[in-house]
């Protein structure tokens, strides 16, 4: 009876605090094509515009994953990541098993969120990614400098989001991974090769600009 | 002999874990009125507690909320004055700059389905927001005010009292203002009172609440004197303000030039009237709907016809609207600054 409730306790105890090594992880790699992409350095996109980018922060949200024997995995949180924080780039997702057949993931925070009030964790409106004159979280949040711009110094700014209808900026990606690392890549050369920066800098609002650049986004992730 | 002692350890360690789950608050309820809605409010994702409304409140009058620590909420939204600021058009900020529009009042908002002007907020819990970090108000940002908070030790108390954990976040300190927030009700005016039969209208005022039965309470909607609606009510757009309400958040041309109905609780003291504060006194606001409506597109439909009361009817409506005012509320010690 003792070394039963006793073992209990351990393994309670080893799954609160253990980490397992053969645990999966999502690894966000954020690249300019072939580069990795390091902040505040230059770039220069296909439409020529010279360009360094001082923050990128997104969701990822509703992480699912299929394996080969149709069995799924799913995972509602929202994941905060952000090109500053080393750890954000790594998600934890679960035990390393089975082969997995795709990968499914939404871009952002689904309407739900955007209409519950203040919320914890990586949801926590102190996080810079809740508008506040207008409720609703941003999706994606995209800033830096461009000569091209014709913007107080040179800045340009993407807030990218909104979650109601017709300009519900939430985006879903399905990938294909064809190794057992789940190494996802972010290129945002993808992104800034559809714009042009003299044109399109300041996009902060739902709407159709906003909705663009979530189509756009999607162009940016792929597996390995 | 060992056995005994670990079951010990255990009991206590989990007599410990337990103390700190149900850590005492004093739960805490607002007055529903009889015969009144259900509030929108949802509570039970934010249950009230005596130590978290004080923390609340102590929040809404510290100026630590904004970025020079000169502006409270307090500043622009006045208990005795129905919670908003009197004898400004336009609210004013920080650094003395000035807004856009004149400042709502705070009441009965646990009934409320949106908030500001133009409805772009949809959650109590997430109000405040806008007032902090708006440039021309309080021009902070929360994650700043969450290190402000974190490095007060009295804040830090007072977060754990509430909340059960001295490490302050932005969802704790939202909620403990919305608890404040929300706990200012008022239902208590002589209107209030006729209603539960507990005292008469004056003959004035009896016409004048018959006058507005007759042309108010389409979207004035009886007890909280609102229908938490949106309507163009025929102001004329201010030419420098330019201001084009709730399509500013809809982006949908039908919602051009509408803005949020207002309760009318109290408002013998909540001038200057108006989104944008045009109207000093209620006579002004009258004589507008009986004669100052300017048609357009998005008019509201009820506004068609002019109501064309005579300047004694005119003198009623006034007289009824304020029996609309609630002493109680206004100077509730409880919803004072903290001394």
């Amino acid at each position: 009876m003792k070394t039963k409730f006793l073992i209990i306790c351990l393994l309670l105890i080893n799954s609160f605090f253990g980490q397992n090594s053969d645990s999966l992880a999502l690894s966000v790699k954020v690249k300019w094509n072939n580069m990795p992409l390091i902040i505040d350095s230059e770039y220069i996109s296909k439409n020529n515009d010279t360009l360094k980018i001082s923050q990128l922060s997104f969701y990822l949200s509703n992480i699912k994953l299929v394996f080969d024997d149709e069995s799924v995995f799913k995972d509602n949180k929202s994941h905060l990541v952000q090109l500053k924080d080393l750890n954000s780039l790594n998600i934890p997702i679960c035990k390393k098993n089975k082969k997995i057949k795709t990968i499914t993931f939404s871009i952002g925070v689904d309407s739900l969120a955007s209409v519950s009030g203040a919320l914890a964790g990586h949801l926590d409106p102190s996080k810079g990614m809740y508008w506040t004159w207008q409720s609703g979280y941003i999706n994606m949040k995209i800033e830096g400098i461009s000569s091209s711009c014709k913007t107080r110094k040179n800045g340009f700014y993407f807030h990218i989001g909104g979650y109601l209808a017709p300009n519900y900026a939430l985006k879903n990606v399905t990938l294909y991974p064809k190794s057992e690392n789940l190494e996802l890549e972010m290129n945002l050369a993808k992104l800034f090769d559809n714009l042009l920066l003299s044109e399109t800098n300041s996009v902060m609002i739902p709407g159709i600009k906003a909705m663009e650049l979530a189509n756009y986004s999607v162009k940016m992730f792929t597996i390995k | 002999m060992r056995s005994y002692i670990t079951y010990f350890l255990i009991g206590t360690g989990f007599l410990v874990l337990v103390g700190f789950i149900t850590k005492t608050t004093t739960p805490k309820y607002i007055d529903i009125p009889k015969n009144w809605p259900k509030p929108v409010y949802d509570f039970k994702n934010n249950p009230l507690t005596e130590e978290g409304f004080l923390l609340g409140r102590k929040l809404f009058y510290d100026p630590i909320l904004s970025k020079d620590n000169t502006i409270s909420c307090a500043s622009c939204h006045l208990q005795a004055t129905g919670f908003t600021h009197v004898d400004h058009d336009l609210s004013h900020g920080i650094e003395g700059k000035i807004g856009t529009r004149n400042s709502l009042t705070i009441q009965n908002l646990a009934w409320s389905k949106t908030f500001m002007w133009d409805g772009g907020v949809n959650h109590l819990d997430v109000q405040a927001l806008a007032p902090i970090t708006s440039e021309v108000e309080m021009n902070e940002t929360l994650e700043n005010v969450i290190i402000k908070l974190q490095h007060s030790e009295k804040y830090q108390e007072l977060f754990y009292r509430a909340f059960g954990t001295k490490k302050i976040t932005g969802q704790y300190t939202l909620k403990a203002i919305t608890q404040f927030i929300v706990s200012l009700t008022t239902s208590n005016s002589k209107y209030d009172k006729v209603i539960r039969k507990e005292e008469k209208f004056t003959e004035m005022e009896q016409k004048g609440y018959d006058i507005f039965k007759q042309y108010c309470t389409s979207c004035h909607k009886e007890p909280l004197l609102t229908n938490n609606g949106f309507k163009n009510n025929g102001l004329p757009i201010d030419k420098d303000l330019k201001d084009i309400g709730r399509m500013k958040i809809t982006q949908n041309s039908r919602d051009s030039l509408l803005f949020k109905v207002p309760t009318l609780r109290n408002i013998e003291f909540t001038f200057p009237y108006m989104h944008d504060g045009r109207f000093k006194t209620l006579n002004e606001v009258v004589k507008h709907y009986n004669s100052g409506v300017m048609k357009s597109s998005t008019l509201s439909k009820e506004l068609l016809i002019p109501m064309n009361l005579s300047d004694n009817q005119r003198t009623e409506l006034v007289s009824f609207l304020k029996t609309l005012s609630d002493k109680d509320f206004l100077f509730n010690q409880k919803y004072s600054y903290p001394k």
